[in-house]
Formats: C-alpha cells, sequence, structure tokens
C-alpha cells in the first residue's frame, strides 16, 4: 500500500490523504516519506518518470525513535503553520505552502475528535507562495499571509468562503491587502486576543500600524514608522500583556516599540535572533531564538543579560514558542530537523536571584525534556494549540505537519 | 565417681566453709551460692534442697556408686558430729576464763577513791603559794619594763638622729640595701612627727633618700650591671614606694622597642634570602649565615625578658603578650612573605628561623606556650602558603594561555597556538609537579613545626588541589566566555583578525582540558597517592578531599564545551560571510555568473584558517576514511559517483534538467545522511564537523532568497567549485557531497527558472577561476 500510494504519481490526492500518509504507515514512514518527498521534486521539474523504480532502495531509513505524532503532508514545502485560536470546538492548525513554481495551498487542519489522525477541513488554492501565515484571533475563518511571487513581496488578510464544504474549488476571498509596503514583508501581528481592528505588518525597514475592517473589506495605514538607518527587521511579537508593546527583531537586536507614540522604547543587544516569543502567561518574560546561540529567556526588566540560555540545536534555532498555559514549557525547532521541548522555569531567578545561583546546577542539570527527531528537513513551523495547550504542531519545510501531544512530560514537572 | 581423688581437701574445705558460714552473718556472701540446681556438691549450700539432691543422685548413679556414696555419707556424718562437739567444748573454755577474769578486776578497784582525794588537796595548796609569789614580785617588774622602754625610744631618737649621716654613708659604699632598710624603719616615725620634732632629721633623709633613688634607677636602667644587681634595685625601689609601674612600663617598652628592632632584621634577613636563593641553591648556605646575626638578636631579647622577669617577678602577663606578639610579627611577616612568590625552601627557611626563636623563647618562658601559639600561626602560613602557590600556578598556566594573543601579533613563531599549547600543558603538568615537589619538601622536613602539621599539610594539598582544578574550570571557561562575548560584540564590527586568535584559545583549551582529564589528573592522583595519603583530619565520613574522578569529568565536560564553543566560534565567523554574501545582492535580479564568486575564496580561508588552528592543537585522527559508517558512505558513492561522471561526460546535448533530476534520483537511493554527528577530538572530526555546519548554513541561507537563473547558476557554479577543496579537507565525504547537493537542490528549489548550467562551462569557468588562484598563490607566498 505505501509504495503504491507513494509512488503513484498521477494520484497525488491519494497521498496527500493523511490516513494513507500519515497514521497508516508507521512501520516504514521514513522511507516512504523520502521517496514522497523526491518524487514531489521530481515531479516539480515535469519530467516524465515512469512507474519502473527499484523498489528497494539501498538500506532503509532508519527510524529515529518511537514517535506518538500525528503526521499530515502538505503537496509542497512549507515555512509557516498557526494555531487557529478562533476555533474553540475544535484543535485546528492552518499551513500554508510555499513553492515558487507551483500553484500555492492553504491547508486548514483539524485533529480528529479521537486525537488520532489530522483531517484536511480545507484546502484553497492561495494565489502565491507564503512566507508569513497567521490565524485571526476572534475569527476562525480570517487569516493573514505574507507571500511573495519571487520578485515582490505582498501580505493580504483572506477569508475562507462560507460554503466551502460544497463548493469544488473554493476561492479564498481577499478581505484587504496590506498593499503599503515596498521591500521584504516578514510577518504580519494579529492584536493578541479578543476583537480589535489593529494589525501590525513588519517590513525589512518600517513597522506599520494597520486598522482593519472586516465588514467594510478595508485596511488603512494608522501609523508608520521606519527603523533606522541599518537596521533590518526580521520579524516581531505581540505582546500580550501590554497591548501597545511590540517587539521587532533586527539583525543584531530586540527593539521594543510602543504603539502609541510608534517609538522604539528599549532595546536588547544580541545577535541573528530568527524569532521572539512573549511568554502568554508571564509578564515581562521574552523567548528568543538566535541562530548560533541558541535559546535565551529576557525579563524585559533587565534587559541587559538573560535570565536563562537554552542551548538550542545543533545547527540553527529557528523559531520558538512559550506554552500557553504550562509555565515554563518552551518548544523549539531548528534546521537541524528537530523539535526540541524545554522547562526552563523562570521564577525561581525572577524573584530571587541569589536562590538561582545554588539552584542552578540542578535546573541546569538538563532543561531538555525532549527531543522529537523525527523529522526529514528543517523544522520552521511550530505552534501550540491554544484550546488544547498540551498538543503543538510543527511543520518541516518538506511539507510535513506533526502533532504531537506532550502529556508524557507533563507529569514530570 | 572421682570423689575419691581429694576426700581430704574436700572435706577440709567443707568444715571451712562451714564455720565460716556459721560465723558470718550474711548468708548470701558464701561463696556457693549460684549453684543452686548445682549437681552433688550443692549439699553445702544454704539453697539446698534433700529431695532434689536425692532425685538427683538416684538418677546418675548406679547402685553400687549409691552405695559407696552411703558409706561415704555415714563416714561424713561421723566426722561432722565429732567436729561439732569439739568446737561446743572449745568454746565453753573459754567462756569459763572470760568469767574469771571479770571476778578479779572487780576486787581490785575497791581501794582507788581514797587516794584521788588526797591528790587534789595537794594541788589545791601549791595553788595558792604560787599566787603569793606573783603579787610579792609585780611592782619591780613594772619599773624595769618602764625602764625599758625608755630606753628603746631614746635608742631609735639616737637612730633617727644619726639617719642622714648613715643614709650617707651607705650611699658612700653603696650599700643600699642597709639604707633602705634604715630608712624604711625610720618611715613609721616620720610619718608621725616629721612635721613637728624631727622635721630636720627628716628632711636631710629624704634627701639622702631621693639620691639612693636616683642612683637605684640609673642601676636598673643600666644593661652593663648583673641582673642581680638590677633585680635588687627594682625591689629596693618598690621598697621606697617609688612607683614601680611607670618604672616598669618604661622597661617593657624599651622591650617592645627592641622587638620592633628585631621584626625589622627579620624583614631585612627575608628579604636577604629571597635575593640569594633564586639565582642560585644557596639559599640554605645564605640563610644560615645570615641568621646568624638575628639569631644573635633574638638571643639578647630572650635575655632581656628573661632580666625583666626575675626583675618584675608579677609581670607574665605582658612579657607573655610579648612574646605572643613577636610570633604573631613574625608570622605576619610570613604571610606577607607568602604572598610573593617563594618556594617551600625559603619557606622552610623562615620557619626554621622562626621555630628556632620560638624554642629559644620557650625556654625562658614556658608558660607563654609559645610553640602551640605558633603552631596555630605556622598553620595559617601554611595555609596561606598553599592557596597563594595555587593562586600562582593558576596564574601561571593562565598566562601561558594567554600569550597566544600576543605573540601572533609578533608573527615571529609558526605555530603560536601550538607553542601555547604545549607551554600550558607545561605548566599544567610540571607546574603541578613542581608544586607536588615544594610541598614534599615541606612534609619531609622534621622542623617540629612541621611535622605537627603533617597531616593538615597533606590535607590542604589534597583540598588544594581539589579546588585549583575547580578554580582552573572556571578560568577556562571565563577565558572562553570572555571571548565570546566580546567577539559577538566585535565580531559584526572590527575585522576577524582578533577573533581567530581567540577562536584558537578556545581550541586550545579545548585540548588542555582533554590532556589534563587523561594525562595531568592520573599523574598527580599518582603523585598524591605516593606521597600525600593519609591526611585524614578531615574525618574519614567526607573521603579523601582530592576526587580526580570529580575533576576528570569536570573536565570532559568542560573539553567537549570548549570544543563546541570553538566550532561555534568557527562557523559564526563563516556565517557573518555567508549572511553577507546572500543577503546583499538582488538575487532575482542577478546577471549572468562570469567567475565563481570570491566569498568562495574566503570561505575556503576560513576553513583554512581553521584548519591550520585545528593542525596545531588536535591530533590527528586514525585514518577512518572508510571506517566511518562504511557501508553507508561506499554504497552511496559508488551510486553517486558514476552518476556523477556520467553526468559530467555526457554531452551538451542534454538539457540541463535531466542532471538535476538526476541528482535528485541519486538522492533518492541515498540514507538520511547523519549530518550532526558527535565531534571527536581529531583534526578531521572537528573540520568535518565545521564544514557541515557552514554547508547547512549555507542551505539555510539560500532557502531563503529567490533566484532568477543566473542567480541559481552562479550558485551552482560556487558549489561545484567547492567540491573539491571541501573534499579534499573533509572526512566525511558522502556527507559533503549530500550537503553540496542539498545546496543546488534548494537553489533550485527557490528558482524561477532552475535551468542549469552546462557542464562545459561549468567546467570552463572553474578552470579559469583555478588558474587565477594558482597565478596568484606565487605572488602570495
Amino acid at each position: 500500500m505505501i509504495t503504491k500510494s507513494s509512488l503513484d504519481f498521477d494520484g497525488f490526492e491519494n497521498w496527500r490523504n493523511p490516513i494513507a500518509n500519515g497514521v497508516a504507515d508507521y512501520p516504514v514512514k521514513g522511507r516512504a516519506r523520502i521517496l514522497a518527498r523526491n518524487v514531489r521534486k521530481i515531479e516539480a521539474l515535469k519530467v516524465p518518470v515512469t512507474k519502473k523504480q527499484p523498489l528497494l532502495a539501498p538500506g532503509g531509513a532508519a527510524m529515529q525513535g518511537g514517535s506518538s505524532g500525528i503526521g499530515y503532508g502538505l503537496k509542497y514545502q512549507a515555512r509557516c503553520i498557526s494555531d487557529v485560536k478562533a476555533d474553540t470546538d475544535h484543535t485546528s492548525f492552518i499551513t500554508g505552502t510555499l513553492s515558487l513554481r507551483e500553484e500555492n495551498e492553504v491547508h486548514l487542519i483539524r485533529l480528529s475528535s479521537g486525537g488520532t489522525e489530522l483531517i484536511c477541513e480545507g484546502l484553497f488554492s492561495h494565489p502565491n507562495e507564503i512566507w508569513d501565515l497567521a490565524s485571526c484571533p476572534f475569527d476562525q475563518r480570517i487569516f493573514s499571509t505574507v507571500f511573495s511571487t519571487g520578485e515582490s513581496y505582498g501580505a493580504a488578510i483572506w477569508q475562507i468562503p462560507e460554503l466551502y464544504g460544497q463548493l469544488n474549488s473554493p476561492q479564498l476571498e481577499q478581505i484587504a491587502s496590506l498593499d503599503a509596503h515596498v521591500g521584504k514583508i516578514n510577518c504580519v501581528l494579529w492584536w493578541p486576543s479578543g476583537r480589535h481592528d489593529k494589525l501590525i505588518s513588519i517590513d525589512d525597514e518600517n513597522l506599520l500600524l494597520w486598522s482593519l475592517d472586516c465588514l467594510k473589506k478595508v485596511a488603512q495605514v494608522q501609523s508608520k514608522e521606519s527603523a533606522g538607518m541599518l537596521h533590518y527587521l526580521s520579524s516581531g511579537a505581540w505582546d500580550p500583556h501590554d497591548v501597545n508593546a511590540v517587539a521587532a527583531t533586527c539583525e543584531s537586536s530586540v527593539q521594543f516599540w510602543d504603539l502609541r507614540t510608534m517609538k522604539k522604547a528599549n532595546s536588547i543587544e544580541c545577535a541573528h535572533i530568527r524569532k521572539a516569543n512573549y511568554d502568554v502567561k508571564k509578564k515581562h518574560m521574552l523567548v528568543t531564538a538566535e541562530d548560533e546561540s541558541g535559546i535565551h529567556v529576557w525579563d524585559l526588566r533587565k534587559p541587559k543579560i538573560p535570565v536563562k540560555e537554552l542551548p538550542g540545536h545543533m545547527h540553527w534555532t529557528w523559531a520558538v514558542t512559550c506554552n500557553p498555559e504550562y509555565d515554563g514549557l518552551i518548544l523549539s525547532a531548528g534546521t537541524d530537523s528537530t523539535v526540541n521541548l524545554w522547562l526552563a522555569p523562570t521564577s525561581a531567578s525572577d524573584e530571587s536571584t541569589s536562590g538561582s545561583i545554588a539552584e542552578s546546577p540542578t535546573q541546569q542539570a538538563d532543561p531538555l525534556l525532549n527531543s522529537y527527531s523525527d523529522y526529514e528537513d528543517s523544522v520552521y513551523g511550530l505552534a501550540w494549540s491554544s484550546r488544547e495547550p498540551w498538543i503543538f504542531a510543527s511543520l518541516s519545510y518538506d511539507g510535513r505537519v506533526v502533532v504531537e501531544s506532550i502529556k508524557p512530560f507533563l507529569s514530570r514537572k | 565417681m572421682g570423689t575419691d581423688d581429694v576426700p581430704l581437701d574436700d572435706k577440709a574445705k567443707r568444715m571451712r566453709d562451714l564455720l565460716s558460714s556459721f560465723y558470718s552473718p550474711d548468708p548470701s556472701s558464701t561463696p556457693n551460692v549460684s549453684s543452686k540446681h548445682g549437681a552433688l556438691d550443692a549439699i553445702n549450700t544454704n539453697s539446698f534442697n534433700a529431695d532434689q539432691y536425692m532425685n538427683l543422685l538416684v538418677q546418675k548413679s548406679n547402685l553400687e556408686a549409691l552405695l559407696q556414696r552411703h558409706v561415704e555419707m555415714a563416714a561424713e556424718i561421723k566426722n561432722l558430729d565429732t567436729d561439732l562437739q569439739m568446737l561446743v567444748y572449745e568454746n565453753y573454755n573459754k567462756f569459763i576464763s572470760a568469767t574469771d577474769a571479770i571476778k578479779r578486776m572487780k576486787s581490785n578497784i575497791v581501794g582507788m577513791e581514797a587516794n584521788m582525794e588526797q591528790l587534789l588537796d595537794k594541788i589545791m595548796s601549791v595553788q595558792s603559794r604560787s599566787d603569793g609569789v606573783n603579787t610579792s614580785l609585780f611592782e619591780k617588774r613594772e619599773h624595769i619594763e618602764k625602764l625599758h622602754r625608755t630606753r628603746n625610744l631614746l635608742r631609735k631618737v639616737q637612730f633617727i638622729y644619726d639617719l642622714p649621716a648613715r643614709l650617707g654613708k651607705c650611699i658612700k659604699s653603696e650599700a643600699y640595701a642597709d639604707a633602705v632598710k634604715f630608712y624604711t624603719g625610720a618611715m613609721p616615725i616620720f610619718k608621725a612627727y616629721g612635721d613637728s620634732s624631727f622635721q630636720d632629721c627628716k628632711r636631710a633623709s629624704e634627701e639622702a633618700v631621693a639620691i639612693i633613688v636616683k642612683n637605684l634607677q640609673r642601676k636598673l636602667f643600666s644593661d652593663s650591671e648583673s641582673i642581680q644587681a638590677r633585680a635588687e634595685a627594682a625591689v629596693l625601689l618598690k621598697q621606697l614606694d617609688f612607683p614601680v609601674d611607670s618604672l616598669k612600663a618604661k622597661l617593657l617598652q624599651k622591650l617592645e622597642q627592641s622587638l620592633g628592632d628585631l621584626q625589622l632584621k627579620t624583614d631585612e634577613l627575608e628579604n636577604v634570602t629571597v635575593e640569594s636563593t633564586d639565582p642560585s641553591k644557596q639559599g640554605k648556605v645564605s640563610d644560615s649565615i645570615r641568621s646568624t646575626p638575628h639569631e644573635a638578636s633574638v638571643r639578647e631579647f630572650a635575655e632581656a625578658i628573661c632580666a625583666y622577669r626575675v626583675i618584675f617577678p608579677d609581670s607574665e602577663k605582658q612579657l607573655i603578650t610579648l612574646a605572643q606578639d613577636l610570633v604573631i610579627k613574625h608570622f605576619e611577616m610570613t604571610e606577607q612573605y607568602v604572598k610573593r612568590r617563594i618556594s617551600s625552601a625559603n619557606l622552610l627557611g623562615v620557619l626554621r628561623t622562626i621555630w628556632t626563636d620560638v624554642l629559644l623563647m620557650d625556654e625562658i618562658l614556658c608558660e607563654a606556650v609559645l610553640p602551640d601559639f605558633s603552631l596555630e600561626a605556622a598553620q595559617v602560613a601554611v595555609k596561606q602558603y598553599v592557596a597563594s602557590t595555587f593562586t600562582h600556578l593558576l596564574q601561571d598556566i593562565s598566562d601561558a594561555l594567554l600569550k597566544v594573543n600576543i605573540s601572533p601579533k609578533e608573527a615571529a613563531e609558526e605555530f603560536p597556538l601550538q607553542v601555547a599549547l604545549e607551554a600550558s600543558k607545561k605548566a599544567v603538568l610540571q607546574g603541578s609537579m613542581d608544586v607536588l615537589l615544594d610541598f614534599r619538601q615541606l612534609l619531609d622536613d622534621d622542623l617540629g613545626l612541621l611535622v605537627k602539621l603533617r597531616d593538615f599539610i597533606i590535607d590542604w594539598v589534597q583540598e588544594g588541589f581539589q579546588d585549583f582544578f575547580r578554580a582552573l574550570d572556571d578560568r577556562f571557561l571565563l577565558l572562553s566566555g570572555k571571548n565570546n562575548s566580546s567577539s559577538q560584540d566585535n565580531g559584526l564590527t572590527e575585522g576577524t583578525q582578533s577573533e581567530k586568535v581567540l577562536a584558537g584559545l578556545v581550541l586550545v583549551l579545548a585540548q588542555l582540558s582533554v590532556f589534563i582529564e587523561q594525562t595531568a589528573i592520573p599523574r598527580i592522583t599518582e603523585e598524591i597517592a605516593a606521597s600525600f595519603s593519609g591526611g585524614g583530619v578531615r574525618g574519614y565520613e567526607n573521603g579523601p578531599a582530592f576526587v580526580p574522578g570529580e575533576i576528570c569529568r569536570i573536565f570532559r565536560s568542560a573539553g567537549e564545551k570548549l570544543l563546541h564553543h570553538y566550532i561555534n566560534m568557527s562557523t559564526q565567523r563563516v556565517s557573518t560571510l555567508l549572511r553577507k554574501r546572500f543577503t546583499t545582492p538582488n538575487w532575482v535580479k542577478h546577471k549572468e555568473p562570469r567567475e565563481v564568486h570570491m566569498f568562495v575564496d574566503l570561505f575556503l580561508q576560513e576553513l583554512e584558517a581553521v584548519g591550520s588552528e585545528v593542525k596545531q592543537i588536535l591530533p590527528q585522527g586514525l585514518l577512518r576514511k572508510h571506517r566511518r559508517s562504511d557501508s553507508n558512505g561506499s554504497t552511496t558513492s559508488s551510486r553517486s559517483n558514476p552518476l556523477r561522471d556520467d553526468k559530467m561526460s555526457r554531452s551538451n546535448t542534454h538539457r540541463g534538467r535531466s542532471q538535476l533530476l538526476e541528482t535528485h534520483l541519486a538522492k533518492l537511493f541515498k540514507q538520511k545522511v547523519e549530518i550532526f554527528t558527535k565531534v571527536e577530538y581529531t583534526q578531521e572530526s572537528v573540520v568535518t564537523t565545521i564544514v557541515k555546519l557552514c554547508l547547512k548554513s549555507l542551505q539555510e541561507f539560500v532557502r531563503l532568497q529567490t533566484f532568477n537563473r543566473s542567480g541559481f547558476q552562479q550558485i551552482q557554479l560556487d558549489i561545484q567549485f567547492l567540491r573539491t577543496p571541501l573534499k579534499e579537507t573533509v572526512e566525511d565525504e558522502a556527507a559533503i557531497d549530500f550537503l553540496l547537493d542539498e545546496v543546488i537542490v534548494a537553489a533550485s528549489e527557490r528558482c524561477l527558472d532552475p535551468i542549469p548550467l552546462e557542464p562545459p562551462i561549468l567546467d570552463r569557468l572553474i578552470q579559469a577561476k583555478l588558474a587565477k588562484s594558482k597565478e596568484q598563490n606565487p605572488i602570495a607566498s
């Protein structure tokens, strides 16, 4: 069945089916995925390939550790996945592909009620490759994307059509285009929680505050501020505790912006930050992922020295996110094809610095709770489910979504 | 029954027992109470139970024995009866004689009373007569006594009138003792009548006494006088009610002053010792020579103290403090001295001097318990010495390490890192050995002071090593950590020159950690076990202070950390390079590739730099190019190489796309290559890891860009060029191939129009580049 499904090039629908590709094929999943991935590349080159392929590749891919994850395959490569926060009935994620030359897709994925499989709830075509994707916190049908045509960048707010279940090829409905950007757009941030009309988009040089009207389907620039010379912004995070504060990462620092004045309020100096993420549960806590030097936990009141340092990954640490519910649980994804789950409680060091020194050896003993290494390529996308905060979704570059539960590690806390 | 053997003894014993039990009031004190259920000999005890005895007897004995027993018993009973009779007779006799004696006593007492009365009368008459004599003589005696008193008085007056002249005479003859005696004798009279009748006399004698006091004082302070004389003078002064305390204080001051002088001398001595020992090994000789004046002065001091003590016998307390002051000052000096770099020979010299001083002082002033006191002080000093020795060692090592930072600037040495590594290795091992040797000297010396401290020293040395290695580990991390932060700060702004050195230092530290773990610690452990075992003052539950296992663990992890740090630093440098390369140009509007981009040169340069650093420090790995993941590597290469050769030789009629396809197909059958393998302490492993990480970074950078055809071709060209030199430097060819392919794949995926360069063009461009670099090389070298 596996060989059939993975070598059946014409029937792509077949292998995209999560049941065929996901749960059912665990014992030989590794090889199947490699085949699938490379087949995809071949397919991308539009070269006719006969089905006469040697079925026995030299050596089988070694399964690395037992994995409890539930898999789901996208058709193309992909970088971004987002938790659909507004969907309170299901645990769902939304993800979009990154393919330069093919028709890109947005997948709405739902974890089945039993939690055993991932169901493709919706599949929509997207005009361009998606570099960033964020789900609207108050409407499950709305999300934002940052996309690129290869030469230029754009950002837009989309709405999933209401009747998509009945339509054959449902089209996404564009609510608004955030078209005031010139350079490379990096990300779009939604108001942290609740219904609000504010949006932030960050491109290489500017930070834009938008006011969005979903009904009238217009988005207007409220204010715009340049990051300053020689500061190339790369990503950002909206402070869930202080809605006037936004952290923007640039090459050598994290800048903190006050949205009321649109001025830089503060900054943390550190090199090559990829992603920053606020601790939802605890105020003033920010986690950053850095290319070479791993993960740092910062207390924004003490911006000179990180509260905690975690070793990160063998190669770059790409994404990092704090658990929305459990204190001190940090998830990081890296280009070494692993996702690491860390336990780094900051409370002890937060309240009494003297205690932290004494405790540090035991704490440093092993902050790494688990390393999920069952990926074939770099992992760029990472999202906790806000509905079931012990579940997270990860997305590796080869377009594979893996949803895992960290429940086994919660007991250790 | 073997009772026949000792019938006589048995019998006598029983007899005696019976008698004693008869006479002793307490039956419990009889010896054989204990054998209550005792066998057959329980017959003589109080607790004898006839029934039980019978039972036992019947049970135990046969008829014959019973009969015999019966006969025996009958005989015994008969014996007992006769004994009893005899006793009764004897007692009766005694009683009769006692009655006789009492009768006689009664008759003798009767005539006594009359004699007594007669005696009393006679005594009474004697008494009345003696009273008569007394009263008749009373008056005359009274008169005589009065006359005698007057005469005495007159004599005293005479004495007082004569006193000044007498005193003068005494002064002349220096018989101060007499003078004082006279004066103190006259003192009460002067006190009573000095203001009226004897005014002149008093004045004159006081003047004389003043002279005496002055003379006495002079005598007391003059060192030329004998101690006896001075002591006498002091005593006399005291008798004259002169304020001796102030004198005492003055003298004490003088002593203290001389103490200060003594101290200074010690200082000089030490200075001299240092100077004389430093250049050559003549330390001991010069030490002894130098110590003679010192010893003399100490002896002098001791004598002074001795004298003082004789003069003021109640001054021990002050003297003790004085002596202790001396010791304290000595040890303060020593502590100062220890802070400087000294060998234990020097320390020994100083300690020896102090010890002789102490012994000298102890002879005179044993109450001061100077040896114990100085033992405590020495404990502190030696401990400090041990500590400071380790501090110096630590300093030495980090100095040796930090030389890396300086020497390359001078550019005199070819392999600065290697030199630094060797130097620091030597510093660690030789330094530790020297330190141990030094401490050995302390242990082996038979100086009384040190013998008592031996156990302590052993413990301190062990503890010292433990702490030293912990501190060393901290220092290593500090050195590398500092570099880390500074390189992060500087790396972006400044050039890479200074950084390189620091990265090298980290590598040196890593290798040094391994060296310490694998060589130095075992050696030191051995040495310690050989000469510093024992100790045990700390108590056994704590175990020995030096735990080599723990230290080894610390350094193993430190080594790994540092090695990773080094790799990180190196890859960071390359990363910056790559970042610049990939973020600067507009890849979508890239022009057709004309030559291999220069970042490749920079990249290779960095690798070369890493290679040269690594070559200096790390050992060469075993020839394991093909051993590692043998099946994996060889199969893939055998599979993919023909393909690639094929690809190369293929005519350009084929479209470039098919080449890419082949790359994909080749990959299809490759295993997932282990990119992130464990790093080993070998040149190849480290270089390979760095190259792998860099290539992975390259891939990630490529994935972030979008290329047009020319951009893609540029990447393809650069990567193709990299292939050969990288494979030359790296042991894991398969992984490198895989990663390079991955880069090309990533570029093609991110390309709007992925048409690769035709192999001939690719080849030509590479050849051109090679020729160019060849051209440059001779010029450069």
